[in-house]
């Protein structure tokens, strides 16, 4: 326990003294504004650049703002997951090859703390930069717009956390198991890619599965989801999650002979 | 266009900008050994709104 505290340290200064504790909230608060507002102001967009030929009316009907907020779900599904992905890339393979490592490796460590020392702070920036976006999204909606129901709000974010922190768990899995940070990168970002394919053109078939995670937070939205489907979706992406992360410990203590020294 | 309403509404987004700028510029002073020239990624980080931080963070920095 005194070694996980002391690791987790390490990485709060290493996430502070980089930015990362800033940037990638602030990235992720201008992608939740940047929805509603670009919205808003549609019709004077439009206008400004002058596509319209004189004479011609489009009437645009005002968004709801609930196609808002999942609008900018779909900015973090993008954006955001690249993002998260390319800033923790590094996290075990990079200490590997910058000499952090050695540091660490030559002392009787705790793989269990120091791998779970880092997918804590990886999680919480990512979970602080999942509600920043979210609330900037959703005060801006309902300041421009009208408000959706808070309750449903936090329904809707808390899931989409869930899933999240699943993506920040595969980064560091893949930081723990691949030679270099780049691999660890493609293979996060080639996976998640694929997998997502899969789960859009078959995905019909089944109703539980960890990649369906931010459609159940969108339904919260709507109808609301349906609560077996969600209660075995989380279940399973609860096994998913411990799963990665044992994987993730065992391999990080495997590859540790793959320092450079 | 330029009504109070815009410039407000729009004011917080310039803070951000501006913030991030200010934090990869602070990072590309200190850092000893940035993947290329820093005069060069001073540029990107200042001349390219959002994205240019967002590069020198992720490219620029060599945190890997």
């Amino acid at each position: 326990m005194k070694q996980f505290s002391t690791l987790l340290l390490k990485e709060w200064r290493e996430n502070l003294r980089n930015f990362k504790i800033f940037w990638i909230p602030v990235v992720f608060i201008l992608l939740g504004v940047t929805e509603p507002l670009s919205n808003y102001y549609l019709p004077q967009i439009l206008d400004a650049t002058g596509g319209l030929p004189d004479g011609a009316v489009i009437e645009l009907p005002d968004p709801e703002p609930e196609q808002l907020l999942v609008a900018v779900m779909g900015q973090f599904q993008l954006i955001g997951m690249l993002v998260l992905v390319l800033a923790y890339m590094g996290s075990i393979a990079g200490e590997r090859r910058n000499g952090t490592a050695t540091l660490l490796y030559v002392r009787p460590l705790s793989y269990v703390s120091y791998f779970l020392s880092k997918w804590l702070m990886a999680s919480i920036v990512a979970l602080i930069s999942v509600w920043a976006g979210f609330l900037a999204g959703y005060y801006y909606t309902a300041v421009l717009f009208s408000a959706v129901p808070f309750g449903e709000f936090l329904a809707f974010a808390a899931t989409y956390s869930l899933w999240m922190v699943l993506v920040v768990t595969l980064v560091l899995f893949a930081s723990a198991s691949m030679q270099n940070a780049g691999l660890a990168a493609g293979f996060t970002l080639a996976a998640l890619l694929i997998l997502q394919l899969i789960d859009s053109l078959f995905g019909s078939r089944w109703e539980w599965s960890p990649l369906k995670l931010p459609n159940y937070a969108a339904s919260f939205l709507d109808i609301g989801p349906d609560v077996t489907a969600l209660i075995w979706t989380l279940a399973i992406s609860l096994v998913c999650l411990i799963g990665l992360a044992a994987l993730g410990i065992w391999f990080s203590k495997r590859n540790r002979a793959k320092t450079k020294v | 266009m330029l009504d109070e309403r815009t410039i407000l509404l729009v004011l917080p987004i310039l803070v951000l900008q501006i913030a991030l700028m200010i934090f990869a510029l602070v990072d590309l002073i200190r850092n000893p050994n940035p993947n290329g020239p820093k005069w060069m990624w001073a540029a990107i980080i200042v001349l390219l709104n959002i994205i240019g931080p967002i590069l020198y963070f992720v490219i620029g920095r060599r945190n890997y």
